[in-house]
């Protein structure tokens, strides 16, 4: 029987005992390894797969283990797919496979932020007053914190990273519901087809504001008016191939002098043609896309969430799409008597699609949003092949891209080297920690979070409201700290991570700590407040929830005493009463109570505070 | 002077370093620095800032500052009054019409007449010039001989000619149009991943001077490479200045000891290199916050109005004037920061303007114009001493955009115009050739965008050379340097 087998049958064996006892045959069981947490990867990174890994893509691989994964496996898997591991979500995991656990996720119906929106709006206009950006926020919240389909919220959050829209821009802070519903069209092509994710990425009205492409018009010879260029460029920097031409694990094609362009500004000028003669939503009716819906007036009521429409084979006016010979890359679209936008926009997008960079371009940003800053070349050639074949010849299929990226065995082991993992993103965070205790809105609108842009008193960063179409970080930052750049790292949530911001950040997380009854979202702390006593089992629970097994051993040291050090008063038995079987007086009670709580805080705080925290491994 | 001795062994410290990285140049600059002293401060403030003022997405400089001669603005008009919502502004002395959509440029009235000494560059001469309508307060710096214009700066490697261009013949920067690029080459002089910015390399190279290093390279916001140096790292401030990480003195939820626990949690080594990132930047954050904070607070500077918004007609915030209200505090915070030599960066985005130029823009270069002007007059009377000739301010962009609108916008481009601001500029200027407006009737566009005639690096040069910092060491800091003019002369010497 070889090490991990006969750990594996520990653990089993360790499940079914009650809680204190778990705790402490675990921590047994990881000082005998030596590590925490690190059991289960004794082997490193390499082609060994971890616990479930083969269920891959393309089915079980026979011969491996498939079945249910630890406790502290599920919570690392949980970490890096949903919006933060619970207690229950690890207990049932643990009982299930990570298959089984994915087919359960692309099962589950997803709920539209466009209709919390509607409600919303509709309050308010009873009252008199009006939705803003703050009500998408009080609805992702919502879906971050209670929503069942965990890992579409995570996809969701990962892809509104790459194909970023922003309240920041001024029009799209009008349009809350439509960037709802951009959200909406995000998680549900999450699980589809990229070329759709593309598709519907290209029609959305909102990115048709964001990038300009939408009432984009052709050019015009005679003043030297071009179209506008900016979708064109960030569909093909930003979504889809990037700046150069890339192999598959993600290193960039040298070529004599250097790295390699993958297009040219001609490339784009071509493109730039295609993406022009799209407006605003009109109607059901082809009469319904006029000149003056075209240019913004007469609004159909739908036309912030519907898609984008062609006009210009529809009304006697056909000035808006270009009709001249466009090209990009190796294609060109002939020059055409009449106009047709749709056909166009399909060509290009087809274009973009089957670009080989796109597997290794968009793999590798999904993989450093989930799982690891750095990831192997043969990590990110792994995913690029499951984007270009899910095992059924089907390229772009993003149930096989997630598959690949959360099962592959370094995703799974608990990486052992100095730059394994990523810096949690601080949204991230107070999702994970609001998560791990259970939080629940009284009102059940989750408000309050709201706007956490703040660097000096909140988080850096709030969902939806990048300064740019660049994201809140770069994938290539590359943070100054002089360790981090000689070892050629990329570390992009570093990006937000700076004197001002790592104070705001610890300021704000410890008024999250403690309860508030004031605030809408409360934490359910009863499980934490029951292991006050013995503050080893309370830390262990941390490592858990919050750590996924990785809390090092100086740290729970740390952690433990300082939570010892809130001494809870002895129980002060009422005069003359017996001394079992009674409870103590409510002063003595109360004092109690907040001494538990407190150890509870500490144990908290201290945990998300710690740096070994802040970088999930 | 107690930060003498602090100042003394920084400079020993930073010296080795610089030296160490850039061979023997280093070793005259650092003896010219050493023997700056404070014997100077009796008579006049032995102080200089420089400050970055970026403005993201990349300015439509076309629309900011224009030659107003017939022969380019005619093309000008021609070009760019096209479209649904055309982005040509009006002639000098057009009349306002109320009645127009706020923020069009006939609700905004002719382009506003700034008037060159043409002293320099004086192939220039002949032709006229105007400033943006919304931009009162820069026509009255530019009047006042405070302010001065870089025309058509941009990234080079080279100097380029348009024949060269188009013939590929010769080396051009990387990813030109690219945003994330073109920041990362205005700031660091390479596409993004380059470590080190021109900003916080000058900081390197003067930190010494300073008697505490880490207030060397400050910024107001955010992560920007520009303020990254080899050992200067980017100190990061708001406007309220630094934030001090609460519980880690005092009690922690009831507990005496465990604020004792936060700080070593919070601050240890660590063996992952981004935990170990991570804590030290925790590090210098409770570290100078004491220091910093207490000083910044007890320097007061007037604070900015609010600026006149075109596109709604009323007045607002301008976050822009706050950040260098912040940037002015620092400043008047020097003494009790040690600081002799200092490097701020401050920005305000939204200048990608593909679409609705005439609102967005006006808009912001109403807010630039007014923070300009805001801070000229704040560090006039910082804690009762005039600043100004120690302190320069110069704006860099992602590039300028394309000479050709696509109806109510316009599109990535390269060079563009720039301002330089302050007391030791030699203002009420145009350095470098202001080119003709139009595609293909002069030497200086190509592509649908302007091919820089001054490179990043002669400004930096300019620039670093009135900080103090050796040619020696500039051409460490600017490595293209020796194919471009050293010194554009906008500032006076000393």
């Amino acid at each position: 029987m070889d090490k991990f087998i006969e750990l594996r049958l520990a653990r089993e064996r360790i499940v079914d005992v009650g809680r204190g006892a778990f705790a402490s045959a675990l921590i047994v069981l990881v000082a005998a390894c030596g590590g925490g947490g690190k059991d289960a990867t004794d082997a490193g990174p390499g082609p060994a797969p971890g616990p479930g890994a083969g269920a891959g893509p393309g089915g079980s691989t026979p011969g491996t283990v498939v079945d249910a994964p630890t406790k502290t496996e599920a919570s690392r898997f949980l970490a890096q797919a949903t919006m933060g591991p619970t207690a229950t979500e690890i207990d049932r995991l643990s009982t299930i496979s990570y298959a089984t656990w994915f087919d359960q996720q692309f099962a589950k119906p997803q709920s539209l932020h466009r209709i919390y929106i509607n409600q919303a709006s509709a309050d308010a206009a009873a009252v008199g007053a009006q939705i803003s950006e703050v009500n998408f926020f009080d609805s992702w919240w919502s879906q971050a914190l209670g929503a069942e389909d965990q890992l579409r919220q995570r996809a969701a959050f990962a892809l509104s990273e790459i194909f970023v829209i922003s309240f920041a821009n001024a029009t799209l802070q009008a349009q809350p519901r439509g960037v709802a519903s951009y959200y909406d069209m995000l998680g549900e092509k999450a699980f589809g087809n990229f070329r759709d994710l593309l598709e519907g990425v290209t029609y959305h009205p909102m990115m048709g504001i964001y990038l300009s492409h939408l009432k984009n018009q052709k050019e015009d010879p005679v003043t030297g008016r071009v179209p506008d260029l900016n979708f064109a460029r960030e569909i093909t920097q930003l979504f889809t191939i990037g700046q150069y031409k890339l192999n598959a694990d993600g290193s960039m094609v040298m070529g004599a002098g250097g790295p390699t362009l993958a297009y040219s500004s001609a490339d784009l000028g071509g493109l730039s043609q295609v993406f022009t003669g799209l407006s605003w939503y009109a109607g059901p009716e082809l009469t319904d896309r006029t000149n003056a819906r075209f240019f913004g007036s007469n609004a159909n009521i739908e036309r912030d969430w519907r898609p984008m429409q062609d006009y210009n084979q529809y009304t006697p006016n056909t000035s808006f799409h270009s009709i001249t010979a466009k090209t990009f890359w190796q294609t060109t679209i002939a020059a055409q008597s009449a106009p047709d936008t749709v056909g166009d926009v399909k060509i290009a997008l087809d274009t973009l699609f089957n670009n080989p960079n796109v597997g290794p371009f968009i793999g590798k940003q999904l993989i450093q949003r989930l799982v690891s800053s750095d990831p192997s070349p043969a990590y990110v050639a792994r995913v690029s092949a499951a984007f270009d074949n899910n095992g059924s010849g089907v390229r772009g299929d993003m149930k096989a891209v997630w598959k690949a990226i959360l099962l592959d065995p370094e995703a799974r082991a608990v990486g052992t080297s100095s730059s394994a993992g990523k810096l949690r993103e601080p949204v991230l965070r107070l999702a994970h920690m609001l998560r791990a205790f259970n939080a629940d809105s009284k009102s059940g609108r989750f408000t309050g979070i709201g706007l956490t842009d703040d660097p000096a008193t909140r988080l850096n960063q709030t969902p939806m409201f990048a300064p740019t179409v660049f994201n809140f970080f770069r994938p290539g930052y590359v943070p100054s700290g002089a360790g981090l750049s000689q070892a050629g790292l990329v570390v992009p949530e570093m990006q937000l991570t700076h004197e001002l911001s790592v104070a705001g950040y610890m300021n704000y997380i410890r008024t999250w700590t403690s309860i508030d009854t004031t605030r809408d979202i409360q934490q359910d702390y009863s499980a934490e407040i029951a292991l006050a006593a013995t503050p080893a089992d309370l830390v262990e629970r941390m490592n858990l929830l919050l750590f996924s097994g990785t809390m090092p051993d100086a740290l729970r040291t740390q952690i433990t005493a300082a939570v010892t050090s809130r001494a809870i008063p002895a129980p002060t038995l009422p005069p003359g009463t017996p001394a079992s079987g009674v409870t103590p007086t409510p002063t003595n009670q109360a004092q109690i109570d907040a001494a538990k709580r407190d150890r509870v805080y500490l144990a908290v705080f201290l945990s998300m505070a710690s740096p070994d925290y802040l970088i999930q491994k | 002077m107690s930060s003498f001795n602090a100042s003394r062994r920084q400079f020993l410290r930073t010296a080795s370093v610089v030296s160490g990285s850039v061979g023997a140049a280093g070793a005259p600059f650092a003896l010219n620095l050493a023997s700056l002293g404070s014997a100077v401060a009796q008579t006049a403030p032995d102080y200089k800032a420089i400050v970055c003022l970026f403005l993201y997405g990349g300015n439509d400089s076309s629309n900011m500052i224009l030659r107003t001669d017939s022969a380019s603005f005619a093309e000008y008009t021609r070009m760019r009054a096209t479209g649904q919502d055309p982005i040509a502004l009006l002639a000098p002395g057009t009349a306002v019409n109320a009645g127009a959509a706020r923020a069009s440029p006939a609700r905004l009235g002719g382009v506003l007449p700034i008037v060159p000494k043409f002293t320099v560059s004086t192939e220039n001469a002949p032709n006229t010039y105007a400033v943006h309508p919304s931009m009162p307060e820069t026509a009255s710096l530019f009047a006042s001989g405070r302010l001065a214009v870089l025309a058509n700066a941009g990234p080079l490697v080279v100097p380029l000619t348009r024949a060269e261009y188009t013939a590929n013949s010769k080396p051009r920067p990387q990813a030109l149009g690219s945003h994330n690029d073109q920041q990362s080459t205005w700031q660091a002089l390479g596409p993004e991943g380059v470590k080190i910015g021109w900003g916080g390399h000058l900081g390197d190279m003067v930190a010494s001077a300073n008697g505490n290093a880490v207030f060397t390279s400050i910024s107001v916001s955010g992560n920007a490479v520009f303020s990254a140096g080899q050992t200067t790292f980017q100190y990061q401030v708001g406007n309220g200045g630094a934030a001090a990480i609460g519980g880690i003195t005092g009690t922690l939820f009831g507990s005496t000891t465990a604020s004792t626990t936060l700080r070593s949690i919070i601050t240890a080594d660590n063996q992952h290199l981004f935990a170990k990132e991570y804590s030290s930047i925790v590090s210098r954050s409770i570290n100078a916050q004491a220091t910093f904070q207490s000083a910044f607070n007890a320097s007061t500077v007037t604070a900015p109005t609010q600026y006149f918004q075109p596109s709604t007609g009323n007045n607002a915030n301008n976050g822009l004037a706050q950040q260098l209200q912040t940037v002015a505090r620092v400043i008047g915070a020097r003494s009790a920061l040690g600081a002799k030599r200092q490097i701020f960066f401050v920005a305000m985005g939204g200048f990608d303007t593909h679409d609705t130029q005439n609102a967005s823009q006006a808009d912001l270069l109403a807010r630039l114009s007014h923070a300009m002007a805001y801070f000229d007059s704040a560090l006039a009377n910082v804690g009762g001493v005039d600043l100004r000739n120690n302190v320069t301010l110069f704006t860099a962009s992602d590039f300028g955009r394309t000479i050709t609108t696509n109806g109510d916008g316009t599109d990535h481009g390269w060079g563009g115009h720039h301002f330089v601001l302050g007391g030791a500029v030699k203002g009420g200027e145009i350095y470098g050739r202001f080119p003709i407006f139009g595609l293909n009737n002069n030497q200086d566009s190509a592509n649908n965008a302007y091919l820089p005639v001054t490179s990043v690096d002669t400004i930096g040069s300019t620039l670093g050379r009135w900080f103090g910092v050796s040619d020696a060491n500039l051409d460490t800091v600017f490595p293209n340097l020796k194919n471009f003019p050293r010194d554009l002369g906008f500032l006076k010497p000393g």
